[in-house]
């Protein structure tokens, strides 16, 4: 029996864990966590041996198609893009459900909680071998109903209650441009096929979808004056789904606040599950981004924009949890560049990019299940009440430096020698380099090299302030049990290491996702239908200066945050006070909550238009009360006529009579 | 013989007598009296077409016609007494208790 | 060969006759189970008799009955009717179990008039004859006008005159359209004929366009009040809000308006003088509903209220899936009449549930309740989700097909109801949260969880929820059948 035919069981092994879990968990010991961790080892070991006997042939992908309904099917496509990513997410997540056992073991509702991790799981592994959109859409909704359930974990906290709705909400929005862009994508394909589709081809399978692409470039429409592509507008609405998902500005909203979860499943949230969907599905329907090149330049600058604006907010957070949801969503701003760069570098964009996904997942995973040791050991997730945590939990505080390293991106450029995240997040800086060469605007550059260096400065000023220094309050902790810090230093590892030994196949590797027996895509003829060309980097050597700079501004960030958090030699309380209008700005977050929920949502949409809608509807229930109250009215003034007077009536009969007879006789003179 | 049109001129002069009474008084009695009257003249015409056309039906309608007035005074005079207990009048105009 | 379409009308009428009759609560009980259990038997039998390849009438029984005004008895199901007869079967019967417990005024009443609902409504869905549509469309207004004036809210005799005056005036408009269309037709032809389809052949060789107009217009006012569209609709929240939990579902049941713009509407829509007009004005009605039933369920402080609104939003769906015109788009439409069926009846339930045992269905009222009923949170949680159209739930089926497909031809509306997506996820999650989530209000006493009579239904409703959403082909594929016939008879005559 060939592995391709237990490629089904990925997604399906973590669903029936679900259902299992959830009606039989509380029955048996530690929730019944063992069903979804034997789940998902399933999962990853089948994911993995798919991975590996596809890298020894990238051109042979794994697709099986099956009947839904009408003129839908389900199916999976397995190609080194969704390898990897199948691989990731399993392994990252069996590694948090591993490290849950021992951070939820007090919770009464555990077998909840691991019920709903399976499902999440299963609705992300969903999301990577949908090998339609429709099926791709449906998993994603699933991913943001997982999302809604475990944020709102603790749903008797109303600002978990509330953070879920939010997250849920937001999403939404982005879901619906997803689904808006599905609709004109499957109504315009249907037009192209008159409607008329042959036996066991489905239109929204990726290989059909890629076939159209010539045929939906060639389709215009007009919008504000403006000729646009009906292409450029299909991948702009499926870039919204991705903000949504992805924390991109300006959607990222719900993502700081999604911590309000157990804090293991942000790790789940952030790492490997919901928000590297977003880029997925950018990454996935790429052809269809080269050739609407500008779609790819809107994607480049949200990239480019969200990591520095997430940066200089992660800047001042004295939440632990939020430093790190800050951090996560300047990150995916730089994977979102890294594809966005595809109009200079092409099909190469999704290697970077997903290899910096990859990288991120690790040390992000692994940042957080530190948070989680930290806050599950001492109780609290406030910095400013921590300090020295190093020497209580030495294993925790050595994993997390490796993690900071990896995110600061700490590596001598040239080599192979470096922390995943500076072999991931180099070749996306690099890449914004070329695209400011090669007549693009240098703002992406820019705004990735001075992200690059808040992203150093916070990581590390988070570290300073933790681990180092004297306890600020009376914590009193102790280093976490082995089911937690046994992941720890498997994530540890991979963060250090993981970079280094795959740099030179990973992007060879993914190269074939879109060369193989599945699809065959011609990128250059695809920047044609674009209207430009492809730059040739095969060869290109920067100047050293710009192949140093992003080390460079690492090295500066972590000196700043080693002289001003560690050493204590410049005096912040300056700069960190209220009456400092940059501090108040960033500590507010650009007011976001002021303008997104209370102006936007509560004032504009609850109050305005609910409330408008309100008052029509009292307004037409008074159109429908006032016929019938002129109805009623009518008869009190008609009744009047009935006197009780039998003279009166009499009269009217003969007079009424006499009427009719005048009437006969004069219509039978006029006929 | 006389002719047919002195027997309407006749039935149409009682019919107005009793009309006139009807919409003038408000004594009950007087109003039945002069329904009896208008039904009367209408009898009249019946009887007078029945013998100008040899038509017996139309006398007959009359008999059921006299049968129906009687019931009729029966149960009005019957109603006028007991107004007249409740009263101590029968003028019709003054009863409106069923009006609106 | 049995006559199974005129057994299932006629023994939940006898049944309901039966019902009356009984004097104790337990009688009345047994009695209505009996009843629907039969009629779930038999409905069951034909479902999986029927043939969903072919657009034909099945079952058919013909016989005249006063032929000199051409009205005869004549039944038949196809892929239009048979999923709604389908709906009603299985839900009444556990509407019933639903109710089992309930203590209240007159048992042999409530559930004979159940009963006489059920009857009633599938035999609007089964006629074939204009006469006895009209018959049994009106019938459906009596058990629910005494449902809610007899077992409603404080304030049920307003809501019930309101219902019944307003949509009877719409019924009356309707005949007039039928009698328009059947004066028309005896005096082209010569010879009186009720039948359905029928006068729907002969309405295209009416002369006048302005009179097809009229015609047209008259039947869809009596058929969109019913389901209803924006701004016909004000009867509907109060009505709803003031039936007793039973009495809403029934109402949720009554999915006799939608019906109607399959069976009759869109069959006579390409004949009319100005069919693009007739488009817009259901395109319109339906995102326009769809807009604002959303709004004004966001709007809403009574969690039931917010369901009726609710309710009002996914029929728009119904609508604009007519106005789409392609064939996936009607199925679609059809299934969200089958599929909002299906969610509705849990919604309602859980709101009954908590009016009962927590004493309040004002939301702001509510608060924590997750805690004290975990069964009915997963329960009411599913039929959110469902209603709020999420993938994997029938909810999302029935959008997803009529919003796709009527992107072609009518895409102006379809964006509009695109808008009201999130707004409908807004308020169901924000009731879910104000309601069911956050702190428990302690002002709410100790509240009990689901009974076993309760969990049931529900359960099985949820269950269907979610298996015709992950496989609609068992209802969806005799829809496609029969509304790829109505989409071709629409391509012959040209539009």
């Amino acid at each position: 029996m060939a592995i391709e035919d237990l490629a089904f069981l990925i997604p399906i092994l973590p669903a029936l864990a679900f259902v299992l879990t959830f009606f039989l968990g509380k029955k048996l010991p530690s929730g019944g966590a063992m069903i979804p961790i034997a789940a998902i080892t399933g999962s990853f070991l089948i994911s993995i041996v798919i991975t590996i006997n596809m890298l020894a042939n990238p051109e042979h992908v794994i697709s099986q198609s099956y009947h839904w309904f009408s003129i839908l099917n389900l199916g999976i496509l397995i190609d080194p893009l969704a390898a990897v990513m199948l691989s990731m997410v399993s392994f990252v997540s069996l590694l948090i459900h591993i490290f849950a056992l021992g951070y939820m073991s007090h919770d009464k509702a555990q077998s909840r909680y691991f019920a709903e991790t399976a499902l999440f799981t299963a609705a992300m592994l969903g999301v990577v071998l949908s090998d339609n959109i429709l099926q791709f859409f449906i998993c994603w909704e699933l991913v943001g109903l997982s999302s809604y359930l475990l944020i709102g974990f603790w749903f008797e906290k109303p600002s978990a209650a509330s953070a879920a709705k939010k997250a849920f909400l937001t999403t939404r929005i982005g879901d619906v441009m997803f689904l808006a862009g599905i609709i004109l994508l499957f109504t315009d394909i249907f037009k192209l096929v008159n409607g008329t589709i042959p036996d066991g081809v489905y239109l929204l399978r990726f290989d059909e979808i890629f076939s159209f692409i010539p045929e939906l470039s060639a389709m215009t429409a007009t919008i504000l004056g403006y000729e646009i592509s009906h292409l450029t507008i299909i991948t702009l609405l499926f870039f919204g789904g991705a903000v949504g998902k992805s924390g991109q500005f300006p959607l990222h909203v719900w993502l700081p606040d999604a911590m309000e979860g157990p804090t293991t499943v942000s790790a789940l949230i952030h790492a490997a599950t919901m928000v590297t969907a977003g880029v997925y599905l950018v990454a996935r329907t790429f052809p269809m981004f080269l050739a609407a090149p500008q779609s790819l330049i809107i994607v480049a600058y949200v990239g480019a924009f969200t990591a520095l604006f997430a940066a200089t907010m992660g800047l001042v957070m004295n939440d632990l949890k939020r430093v790190l949801a800050f951090s996560t969503i300047s990150q995916l701003g730089y994977m979102t560049l890294g594809l966005g760069m595809g109009a200079v570098i092409g099909a190469e964009a999704v290697g970077i990019s997903i290899f910096h996904l990859i990288n991120h997942a690790f040390f992000k995973a692994l940042l957080f299940l530190c948070a989680g040791s930290v806050i599950h050991a001492v109780g609290t997730h406030d910095m400013r009440q921590l300090g020295g945590v190093a020497k209580v939990m030495p294993i925790t505080a050595a994993t997390m430096f490796a993690a900071a390293l990896a995110l600061a991106g700490l590596g001598i450029p040239g080599t192979r020698i470096g922390a995943s995240g500076f072999l991931s997040k180099d070749p996306i800086i690099e890449a914004a380099y070329l695209f400011g060469e090669h007549g693009g605007s240098w703002f992406p550059y820019v705004f990735a090299i001075v992200a690059a260096l808040l992203t150093s400065l916070y990581i590390f000023r988070l570290l300073f302030m933790t681990f180092t220094g004297e306890p600020r309050s009376d914590y009193g902790g102790h280093e976490s049990p082995a089911s937690m810090t046994v992941p720890l230093g498997i994530l540890g590892v991979f963060a250090l290491i993981f970079g280094a030994l795959t740099t030179k196949v990973f992007n060879g590797f993914l190269s074939t996702t879109f060369l193989n027996d599945f699809v065959h895509m011609d990128f250059h003829e695809l920047a044609g239908l674009g209207g430009y060309e492809l730059a040739h980097t095969a060869g290109h050597h920067e100047p050293l200066l710009i192949l140093w700079m992003p080390i460079i501004v690492a090295l500066i960030g972590l000196l700043i945050a080693f002289v001003v958090y560690y050493l204590k030699l410049i005096d912040m309380s300056d700069i960190v006070s209220r009456n400092n209008p940059v501090y108040k700005l960033l500590y507010n977050r650009y007011y976001q909550h002021q303008i997104f929920t209370e102006l936007f949502s509560i004032k504009f949409i609850y109050e305005g238009i609910a409330l408008a809608g309100f008052y029509l509807e009292k307004s037409l229930d008074w159109i429908v009360s006032g016929i019938s109250g002129f109805i009623i009215e009518a008869g009190e003034v008609l009744k009047k006529a009935q006197t009780g007077v039998i003279q009166q009536y009499a009269t009217a009969i003969i007079t009424g009579v006499g009427l009719l007879l005048i009437l006969v006789e004069l219509v039978t003179e006029v006929f | 013989m006389i002719p047919l049109n002195c027997y309407l001129g006749l039935s149409a002069i009682i019919f107005a007598i009793g009309l006139y009474g009807l919409i003038s008084q408000s004594n009950g009695i007087r109003i039945l009296m002069r329904v009896e009257l208008m039904l009367n003249s209408a009898n009249i015409n019946f009887v007078a077409f029945s013998s100008y056309n040899d038509d017996l039906t139309g006398q007959v309608f009359v008999l059921f016609s006299i049968a129906l007035a009687a019931a009729e005074a029966v149960i009005g005079f019957a109603i006028l007494i007991s107004i007249y207990r409740m009263h101590d009048s029968i003028d019709l105009s003054k009863l409106n208790l069923l009006r609106w | 060969m049995l006559p199974i379409l005129s057994l299932i009308v006629l023994i939940p009428l006898l049944f309901s006759a039966i019902t009356f009759l009984t004097s104790t609560r337990e009688q009345a009980r047994m009695s209505a189970l009996a009843g629907t259990l039969i009629t779930l038997i038999l409905t069951l039998y034909m479902y999986f008799t029927f043939d969903s390849t072919t657009a034909a009438l099945q079952f058919e029984e013909l016989a005249s009955w006063i032929p000199s005004l051409g009205i005869s008895y004549h039944v038949g199901v196809d892929g239009i009717s048979m999923p709604m007869i389908l709906l009603n079967a299985i839900v009444i019967p556990l509407l019933v179990v639903f109710t089992w417990d309930d203590v209240r005024a007159a048992p042999n009443r409530f559930y004979g008039l159940i009963l006489a609902m059920q009857g009633a409504v599938i035999g609007v869905f089964v006629s074939l004859d204009f006469f006895m549509f009209y018959i049994f469309w009106e019938l459906t207004l009596v058990p629910l006008f005494f449902m809610v004036s007899i077992w409603g809210g404080p304030n049920k005799d307003h809501a019930a005159i309101k219902f019944f005056i307003y949509t009877h005036v719409a019924s009356l408009v309707m005949l007039l359209g039928i009698f328009g269309l059947y004066f028309a037709a005896w005096a082209q032809t010569g010879t009186p004929n009720m039948g359905i389809n029928y006068l729907i052949e002969q309405f295209s060789f009416i002369g006048s366009g302005m009179a097809k107009d009229a015609i047209f217009l008259a039947l869809l006012f009596g058929f969109i009040v019913k389901i209803p569209m924006f701004p016909f609709h004000s009867w509907l929240p109060d009505a709803y809000a003031e039936a007793p939990v039973a009495g809403s579902v029934l109402f949720i049941l009554l999915k006799i308006g939608g019906y109607g713009l399959f069976r009759v509407m869109l069959p006579m829509l390409p004949s009319t003088g100005t069919p693009s007009l007739m488009i817009t004005i259901m395109g319109v009605l339906g995102a326009v509903s769809i807009l604002y039933g959303a709004f004004l369920a966001l709007a809403q402080k009574d969690l039931k209220r917010m369901i009726a609104y609710s309710s009002i939003s996914h029929m728009g769906y119904v609508t604009l899936g007519c106005a789409g015109l392609v064939s996936l788009s009607v199925s679609g439409a059809m299934f969200q009449q089958f599929s909002h069926g299906l969610i509705m009846s849990i919604m309602f339930m859980s709101v009954g549930v908590i009016q009962a045992n927590a004493g309040t269905r004002i939301i702001n009222e509510l608060g924590g309740l997750a805690k004290k009923m975990p069964k009915l949170t997963v329960i009411m949680m599913v039929a959110f989700m469902a209603s709020l159209g999420l993938p994997g739930l029938t909810g999302f089926i029935a959008e997803f097909l009529v919003l796709t497909f009527s992107f072609a031809n009518v895409p102006g509306y379809v964006i509009i109801a695109l808008l009201a997506i999130v707004v409908t996820a807004a308020y169901h999650l924000w009731a879910m949260q104000r309601a069911m989530f956050g702190v428990y209000n302690e002002k709410l006493g100790e509240v009990v969880d689901l009974s076993t009579n309760q969990v049931f239904p529900m359960t099985v409703i949820a269950l269907l929820v979610l298996y015709f959403g992950l496989d609609p082909s068992p209802v969806l594929d005799m829809m496609i059948t029969n509304s790829e016939q109505i989409i071709s008879l629409m391509a012959v005559l040209g539009v």
